[in-house]
This record gives structure tokens, C-alpha cells and sequence, in this order.
């Protein structure tokens, strides 16, 4: 590769992102992913036809599932919870009124380049009572965090982005706890009124593993469990809601159809014949509003979660949520629900029918967009709360700077006149 | 009415024009603000108070919004979500008519506009015929540029006239046609035309 000074045709310097010299490898692109859609078309058609010629759970694809669990761990593969894997249901409609309550969480990361140390998160909030004709009940909830204890650890580091995402999950979680509780009491505990606590994402909180904070994830599915706990006293049903899911669960299982049970070992776990295929595609052709049958990940968060909810497990199913004569034959997403929920038929109809009418506008949650707007914090007004910051700091005597980077970026980035 | 209505806040202002923000177009007293024509007051430092006419109400959109209307929405509760929660506020510009202290009335522009979220209340019928015992507002707001003058006239005219008493409504009408005449002998064609959405 050579490199070259920054010109461009005019002779000046500096020009970020020279798309004229990406021409060649944007073209190369193009083809190469013309050439694995074709190959991964080819393994879909394959994954399809082993489900439809064996698509009963039977006892000899339960030996391989805990033989590959007992090999391997098998983290991406998923139990199945019915008894065969193409399992269909549609929900009839959801019940009115019911309510719909949705939270999301938004945050600034402690920048050791900003002119002081914080963190902040933005907990957004909606709660859409259908069938009532009023309008929703909103928040946001900004919070700050600047005391030493909050901004760094026993060692005296400041606090990584993955512990502010955790609290932020935290928030997350127990807003809609809050909102849940809040809500069947004003109903007076009336019962018949059904509460969809919704997630934007999986249900589980997930922390990449930290071998110096090992115990670090199991205080958040502690934390996860007891909101759930509350979620299940306010008999409510919590979902997580994943929208354009890249899993591939059941075609883990697929893999292990053909498979001898001999040749199970971590080598052809781990090289799979339907790698880099996804779940949603294998179901693209369920009707709008049908779901598939429910399966459990055998993640290692399941598997603490068990631990610390009395033996309750996440489980999930593919659902369609568009509509018939959209554009886009289907809009596939993944629906996880705690077991209690994933027992209760009824109940999981309930959620679906509910999230398919809040999906009417959008093909996506009306409500975790909202929650998304109410929580996003953008980076105009990351600059607005800086200016705060900067006012504050001055009127307490002190002098704010950013770093010397910082500084050269706001020269480099404020563009020509 | 016991409580004055509130209209909404300043956004921004100048000595002719200020545009207020309200959060949507039906008062917590159910009245049906903000109006085109309405007069309204606020604060314009000290005891001093500025008087507006509402000339031009906006209601904005964003790719959200565009996007439900495309889907075709029907869900009551999203559209109550849309026009009463989202922060999409309604925009009203005002053109400013005349200023006061207390109950004097001055039809000449004020010393100074409103501030930044200044509250901006509905007058009473009471203020409205005070505003409009004399005619020199009329002047002012025949000479906006910004303003649909003649329109504005109308509306606030017939809101002038229906906060008398129904035996004075006439006679004051008659008595701004006069005025009006004077004012526009040159235009009879917008004279006529104001005239007639009088009635």
C-alpha cells in the first residue's frame, strides 16, 4: 500500500476520507456480497429442508443437545421447549383496554478529554394505556454523577463504559417495575387489565466476562432478578424485544439433525453446516402476526439467572410483525419472556397481539421508540449540559479545559467557511 | 373568568413581533387558544405591558410524524401522544399592537419586547374593549408586512365587537368602518373587501 500525502484536485490538504481511492474496493465489495448471498441462499435452502423433513424434538435431537452442552457448553444453541421445531401459533386480539409500558436508557460515558469527570444517564419512559383514547403517560430522567464514589472503583479507576451501561440497564429494568406497580395499583389490582413491560433488547442484562470482577455479572442478574420479582408480583409481563435479530438458536439445533451423535465435538460445534446463517431468515415465511414455538437459550446468563429467580429461565420466540400488503413480506423480530410467562400460552398471546397493534405505524414498537426519543441524549445537548458544566465550574472558581486532543478536534472538525 | 389563560411562553422576540411556544390548542379552561385574531399581553420589563395580536399559528412536523400519517395511524392514543406529548410545540407568532401600564393604553410600540419564556396570557373581554377603545391600532396593523393585515383586521374586529355588550356591537363596528375609511381612501378595493368580512 502507498501512502500518499492528503491532496485532493483543489491542492489542499487534509481531506478525511478520499472516496475516489475506495472505488475499486467498493466495487470488490459489491461482488464479493453478491457471491456469499448466493452461497448462504444455498445453505438456507439446506437448513430449510432438514426442518421440514425432521421437525419433531425427538429423543435421539434431546441426546445430542446434552451431548453438545456436555462437549462444548454449546452457548449459542437454544433447548427447544416444545415438541416439534416448526411450531406455528396467532394470537387472537390483545384485550382493551391494556396498558404498554416501555423504558430505555441513554448515557454519556466519564471522557478523561471533557472539562470535568461524570457520567451521566437518561432513563425515557412511556406508559400507552389502549382502548382508554388519552394520551401517554411520559418521563425522562436525567441523573449526573460526579461524587468520587460513583466515578471510580476500589482501586481508584474511573468507572469503565461497561459499569455505566450496567447501571443504565439497571434503570432500565426498574423503571418499568416502577411504572408496573404504579399502574396496577391505579387499576385498583384489577387483574383483567393487562401490563406488556417492554425492553428494546434481549431481557438479560450481558457484561463481557471480567476474570478481575468475576462476580460482577452475577450482581447485575441479582439486581435483574429481583425487578423481574416485582414485575411478576405487579402481574405484569415483561418482555425484550430484539428487533432484526442476527441469533441463529434453533439452527445450532438444525446442525445437530445430520450430525452423528460421534461426531460431536467442539471442532464441528464450533463449524457448523449453517454458519453465518440467521434465525430470522429460516423464518421469514411466517405469516404476519404468527409465531414460532418457544425455545430457551442455553446461555451462561440463563443459567445465573436460574440461579437467582428460584429455577425461572428466559425464553423466546420468532414473531411476524408486519403487516399483510406492506412493502416487506415480513419483519421478523425475537420476543423473550421469563418462564413464568413462556408457560402461560394465554399470556404470551397477550404480549404478542399487544406488541403486533403497537407495531401497526412502524413495524416496530410505538413504544420503544418513544422511550428511545425520551431517553436519547444527542450530542447538541451533550454541548448544552458542557456549557452548564463550564458556567458551573467558572462560578466556582475554577478554570475548565479539555484536553489538548479534545481541543484539536474542535479545530479540525468545525469544517470550512 | 377567574384565572387569565395562559397562551404559552416567548420564544423569541422583537420591539414588532414575538413568536410564543405553546404546548397544544386547548386551554386547561378547554377554550380553544391559540386563536388568529386574539389579543394578548405579556410583560415587557417592569410594570410595563406588551399587546399582541396572534397573526399566524404553526403546527410542525418532523419524519416521525410524516411517517405515522404515511402508515396511515389510527391508534386515538398515538395521535393524543403526537399532539399533546411529543415536543413538537405549537408555534404562534404575534404581532405587536400597542403596549400599557396598568390600565392605560398606549397604541405605539413598546419600550422593550418580551423576554425569553415570558408568560403570555389571553386579555379578558374587559382588557379587549380597553385595547380597542380607540382606533389607532388600526393603523399598525394595516402597515404590517409580516402579518396577513386584512385578514387580522377582520378576526380581530369581530373578537373586539363581541367582547361588548350585544346592544354596542354594532355601533362600535360601524364607528371602525369609519375609521377605516379614512385610513384606506386610497384603497377602495381592500377597504371593500375588509368591509364585507366584517359582517
Amino acid at each position: 500500500m502507498r501512502y500518499n500525502a492528503c491532496e485532493n484536485l483543489f491542492g489542499r490538504q487534509s481531506v478525511a476520507l478520499e472516496l475516489n481511492k475506495l472505488t475499486g474496493q467498493v466495487d470488490a465489495m459489491g461482488r464479493a456480497m453478491a457471491g456469499r448471498r448466493d452461497k448462504l441462499a444455498e445453505k438456507m435452502t439446506q437448513a430449510r429442508e432438514t426442518l421440514a423433513a425432521q421437525p419433531d424434538v425427538s429423543e435421539e435431537l434431546k441426546r445430542k443437545i446434552k451431548a453438545a452442552r456436555q462437549v462444548d457448553e454449546w452457548r449459542r444453541g437454544a433447548i427447544p421447549l416444545g415438541e416439534r421445531l416448526d411450531e406455528r401459533r396467532r394470537p387472537g386480539l390483545c384485550p382493551t383496554p391494556h396498558t404498554l409500558i416501555a423504558a430505555d436508557g441513554s448515557q454519556i460515558y466519564p471522557d478523561r478529554h471533557s472539562i470535568a469527570a461524570y457520567y451521566l444517564l437518561n432513563t425515557g419512559a412511556i406508559v400507552l394505556r389502549a382502548g382508554t383514547g388519552g394520551a401517554p403517560t411520559v418521563s425522562s430522567v436525567p441523573e449526573i454523577f460526579f461524587q468520587d464514589a460513583d466515578l471510580y472503583d476500589e482501586e481508584g479507576w474511573i468507572r469503565t463504559p461497561d459499569y455505566v451501561s450496567a447501571q443504565r440497564n439497571r434503570r432500565e429494568i426498574q423503571a418499568l417495575a416502577d411504572l408496573a406497580e404504579a399502574e396496577r395499583t391505579a387499576l385498583g389490582g384489577d387483574l383483567a387489565v393487562p401490563i406488556v413491560c417492554m425492553l428494546d433488547g434481549p431481557l438479560l442484562p450481558w457484561m463481557k466476562p471480567d476474570p478481575q470482577h468475576a462476580d460482577t455479572l452475577n450482581q447485575e442478574i441479582e439486581f435483574f432478578a429481583s425487578q423481574m420479582a416485582r414485575l411478576r408480583r405487579a402481574a405484569a409481563i415483561p418482555v425484550g424485544y430484539v428487533d432484526r435479530p442476527d441469533s441463529a438458536y434453533v439452527l445450532r439445533i438444525l446442525e445437530l439433525i445430520n450430525l452423528p451423535i460421534e461426531k460431536i465435538t467442539r471442532e464441528t460445534l464450533r463449524q457448523g453446516a449453517f454458519i453465518q446463517l440467521t434465525d430470522r431468515v429460516l423464518f421469514d415465511g411466517l405469516a404476519p402476526n404468527e409465531r414460532t414455538g418457544l425455545f430457551e437459550p442455553n446461555s451462561d446468563a440463563n443459567d445465573r439467572y436460574r440461579l437467582r429467580s428460584d429455577g425461572d429461565r428466559i425464553a423466546f420466540v420468532y414473531a411476524n410483525v408486519t403487516r399483510p400488503g406492506r412493502g416487506k413480506g415480513s419483519a421478523i423480530a425475537r420476543i423473550e419472556v421469563p418462564g413464568w410467562i413462556a408457560s402461560d400460552p394465554d399470556k404470551l398471546d397477550i404480549a404478542q397481539a399487544a406488541i403486533y397493534a403497537n407495531c401497526e405505524p412502524t413495524s416496530y414498537p410505538y413504544v420503544l421508540a418513544r422511550a428511545h426519543e425520551l431517553a436519547v441524549v444527542g450530542q447538541a445537548e451533550k454541548g448544552d449540559l458542557e456549557q452548564m458544566l463550564f458556567q458551573t465550574l467558572l462560578r466556582n472558581g475554577l478554570m475548565p479545559e479539555v484536553s489538548f486532543k479534545a481541543a484539536n478536534k474542535l479545530l479540525t472538525g468545525g469544517g470550512r467557511r | 373568568m377567574d384565572q387569565p389563560t395562559i397562551v404559552g411562553r416567548v420564544l423569541r422576540s422583537s420591539t414588532t413581533s414575538f413568536t410564543i411556544g405553546c404546548r397544544q390548542l386547548i386551554s386547561e379552561q378547554d377554550q380553544r387558544i391559540p386563536e388568529f385574531g386574539a389579543l394578548v399581553r405579556a410583560a415587557g420589563g417592569g410594570d410595563n405591558l406588551v399587546y399582541g395580536l396572534i397573526y399566524n399559528v404553526t403546527i410542525e412536523d418532523d419524519a416521525f410524524v410524516r411517517q405515522l400519517v404515511a402508515a396511515g395511524v389510527e391508534s386515538p392514543e398515538i395521535i393524543e401522544d403526537q399532539r399533546q406529548k411529543r415536543q413538537v410545540p405549537v408555534v404562534v407568532d404575534v404581532l405587536v399592537a400597542g403596549s400599557g401600564r396598568g390600565l392605560e393604553i398606549y397604541h405605539r410600540l413598546p419600550a422593550q419586547p418580551p423576554s425569553t419564556l415570558d408568560q403570555i396570557y389571553l386579555c379578558t373581554a374587559a382588557e379587549m374593549v380597553r385595547f380597542t377603545e380607540r382606533h389607532d391600532w388600526l393603523r399598525t396593523v394595516l402597515g404590517s408586512v409580516e402579518a396577513p393585515a386584512d385578514q387580522l383586521l377582520i378576526a380581530a374586529l369581530r373578537n373586539a365587537a363581541h367582547a361588548r355588550p350585544p346592544d354596542q356591537r354594532d355601533a362600535y363596528l360601524i364607528s371602525a368602518g369609519r375609521e377605516l375609511a379614512k385610513l384606506l381612501a386610497l384603497e377602495l378595493t381592500r377597504l371593500d373587501g375588509i368591509l364585507r368580512g366584517m359582517r
